[in-house]
């Protein structure tokens, strides 16, 4: 079942007297439960592709559809909403709210949805043990190491039970070992509970990993190997 | 909500040191304020408890004729139930009748024309604190038959205690008045037109000398302090005839109201630069909080936080730093003002000397008026508000992937 369609997406950045054709008529879809790496040089566009398929940027043209809704057709509003409920962000930063515990920033989207607290505990206890986390849930992320950060940033990607999960890079700062481990989850994740996750990366490791291989270069795809 | 509050106040501590330093900028500036506020306040408080005890009270009852031209003609009866009356209403706490008109005083030589007033004597003296400026003889007692005056009097007509003072003076409708008192005492008097022309009579003795039977040219009330004056004004008037009105220690004495507000408004001015101040302190450290976090702002709403949420949040931050600071600054300000409250500063050389010779006494006065204080949080509050409006103006105009980048 496909859960995701693009269709003739293009993104052009204009800066001073300086056109970028950052995305370049691409054509895509996703089916449900895909473990996909998007591989590319710098620059070829690899993260502008992942931000509009996220809702986080806008397509210059073309259209992006999720689940039989065209997002860059939702209102400001609708679309963090839409965010929140069907998709989960990894980011290569991590990127974890550092006032709050493990356990806080994975409860934080449950939060959000209004999910009562019985439940929230639940999940976020599942998903901490689920990535190895279960003995660290109530530490800040400045008391966690990268790999442990990052692992902490899956779960909560997880939290909301989204239609897909979009890593940007999820292993570039991570060490060899963190980079297996944290591989090693979201592949038992993907496979056991079925959850899409569609990577950009450099990353080899991930690339052996992943079971569809997209290369994108100057925007454009050229080619689309599953294996 | 709760979620909300909690992630505003640990945001507020995660850069702790910044945090305190504009926690205690706030205090220090509220302190300052309070301080300053609470020591002019206490100064306008205690120059008009000295005004309106020195002459008007801080409130009379008259002829409504009488204020526009001074004269036994526009007296009225005073009657006890009259008094009564108002004596009764809640925060009256002394009624006294008067009476004043003018006389030309002699000794057997010369003459000079005077101030007269009627008092009774023991009440008066509650209001006045006459007795304490009798410098020769005695005060008045009820039913003296004597008079009591001014030294700067005395002194031209050459006359002292025991001495015989001559008056002749216009009576109630045209009647004539001339009398013999005996001189009881000498006052020294601060202002030095009353001590040159004074003479203070029993109330009866003065209404015998005057043919003016039962009447009074005022009803002079005193309360406790002159924020009482408004609603007691209002208060009597319900119980007056319409041939009678109430003055106000401001009717009687605008210049003095108009010195206070011209004063009171340049403190105004110094208080709004250092509220300028404060603002600008607070709009540093939130200018920091929101740059330094433009890129977890943007997470968080990649993520699904909306928008009005995550101003929420920051609103909260502003409005916490805001009243800590406040709320510190207004509790230490309290203590502080308190204590000069009790403990007047004492004014020494030329300034002491001056305010003793206006019989002020020597001392720098605080007020611990509560508006003094809940004012400054209302402020900051307010100032707190205004100052959150650039960081929810910044996070409305977020764009996700610019901030991830930042």
């Amino acid at each position: 079942m496909k859960i995701i369609q693009i269709k003739n997406l293009h993104k052009i950045y204009n800066s001073d007297s300086v056109s970028v054709h950052a995305v370049n008529g691409v054509d895509l879809s996703f089916e449900e439960g895909e473990f996909t790496a998007i591989v590319g040089p710098s620059g070829s566009g690899k993260t502008t592709l992942l931000n509009i398929v996220g809702g986080l940027d806008e397509a210059t043209e073309g259209s992006v559809e999720v689940d039989g809704v065209k997002i860059n057709e939702l209102s400001a509003r609708k679309l963090t909403d839409f965010r929140m409920k069907n998709i989960g962000f990894v980011f290569q930063a991590y990127n974890l709210v550092p006032v709050l515990t493990a356990k806080e920033n994975v409860e934080f989207i449950m939060h959000l949805q209004g999910a009562n607290k019985n439940d929230r505990e639940a999940r976020t206890t599942e998903l901490l043990k689920a990535v190895g986390l279960g003995e660290m849930m109530n530490r800040r992320p400045s008391k966690l190491s990268g790999g442990q950060q990052q692992r902490v940033a899956v779960a909560r990607a997880l939290a909301s039970k989204p239609k897909f999960v979009l890593a940007d890079e999820p292993t570039a700062n991570l060490d060899s070992h963190s980079t297996e481990n944290l591989l090693d989850i979201m592949e038992l994740l993907n496979k056991e509970e079925n959850i899409t996750f569609i990577f950009s990366t450099h990353d080899q490791r991930v690339v052996h990993k992943a079971r569809r291989v997209i290369t994108i270069e100057d925007g454009k795809i050229i080619s689309d190997e599953v294996k | 909500m709760r979620t909300n509050i909690k992630l505003a106040w640990r945001n507020l501590w995660r850069n702790r040191r910044r945090t305190i330093i504009a926690i205690s900028s706030i205090v220090f500036s509220v302190l300052l304020a309070s301080w300053m506020r609470s020591m002019q306040e206490g100064s306008y408080d205690s120059m008009i408890e000295n005004s309106v005890k020195f002459y008007s009270g801080y409130l009379q009852v008259q002829d409504t004729a009488y204020w526009e031209e001074r004269t036994l003609d526009h007296s009225f009866k005073a009657p006890d139930e009259l008094k009564e009356k108002i004596s009764k209403i809640p925060d009256v706490t002394l009624v006294v009748n008067r009476i004043e008109s003018f006389a030309l005083a002699a000794n057997h030589l010369k003459s000079k024309p005077a101030m007269v007033m009627g008092i009774e004597p023991g009440s008066e003296d509650q209001i006045t604190r006459i007795s304490q400026k009798v410098k020769q003889g005695r005060f008045l007692k009820t039913g003296d038959k004597g008079a009591i005056l001014g030294e700067g009097l005395a002194k031209y007509l050459g006359l002292g205690v025991g001495d015989t003072l001559v008056m002749i003076s216009q009576g109630y409708h045209g009647m004539s008045a001339s009398g013999l008192f005996v001189i009881e005492g000498l006052l020294s008097l601060p202002n030095q037109e009353f001590n040159n022309r004074m003479v203070y009579l029993d109330l009866q003795t003065a209404r015998d000398f005057y043919s003016a039977a039962g009447l009074s040219t005022s009803l002079v009330v005193m309360t406790k302090n002159h924020y009482e004056v408004k609603h007691l004004k209002k208060a009597i008037e319900k119980i007056l005839p319409a041939s009678n009105r109430v003055m106000t220690w401001t009717d009687m004495q605008p210049g003095l109201e108009q010195l206070i507000e011209s004063d009171r408004g340049s403190g105004i001015i110094m208080l709004g630069i250092l509220y300028m101040v404060i603002a600008f302190g607070m709009f540093s450290v939130v200018l920091m909080m929101v740059k330094e976090r433009s890129r977890e702002f943007g997470v968080v709403h990649a993520v699904g936080m909306q928008k009005s949420k995550l101003s929420v949040i920051v609103f909260f931050e502003t409005i916490f730093i805001g009243l800590i600071g406040c709320s510190i600054g207004v509790l230490i300000s309290y203590i502080f003002c308190s204590y000069f409250y009790f403990n007047p500063l004492p004014m020494s050389g030329k300034m002491g000397e001056a305010y003793e010779q206006y019989g002020m006494e020597p001392y720098l006065f605080f007020s611990l008026k509560a508006s003094l204080f809940y004012s400054q949080v209302i402020l900051v509050f307010l100032l707190s508000v205004f100052i959150s409006i650039f960081p929810i103006w910044n996070i409305h105009r977020l764009k996700i992937t610019k901030a991830m980048r930042s």
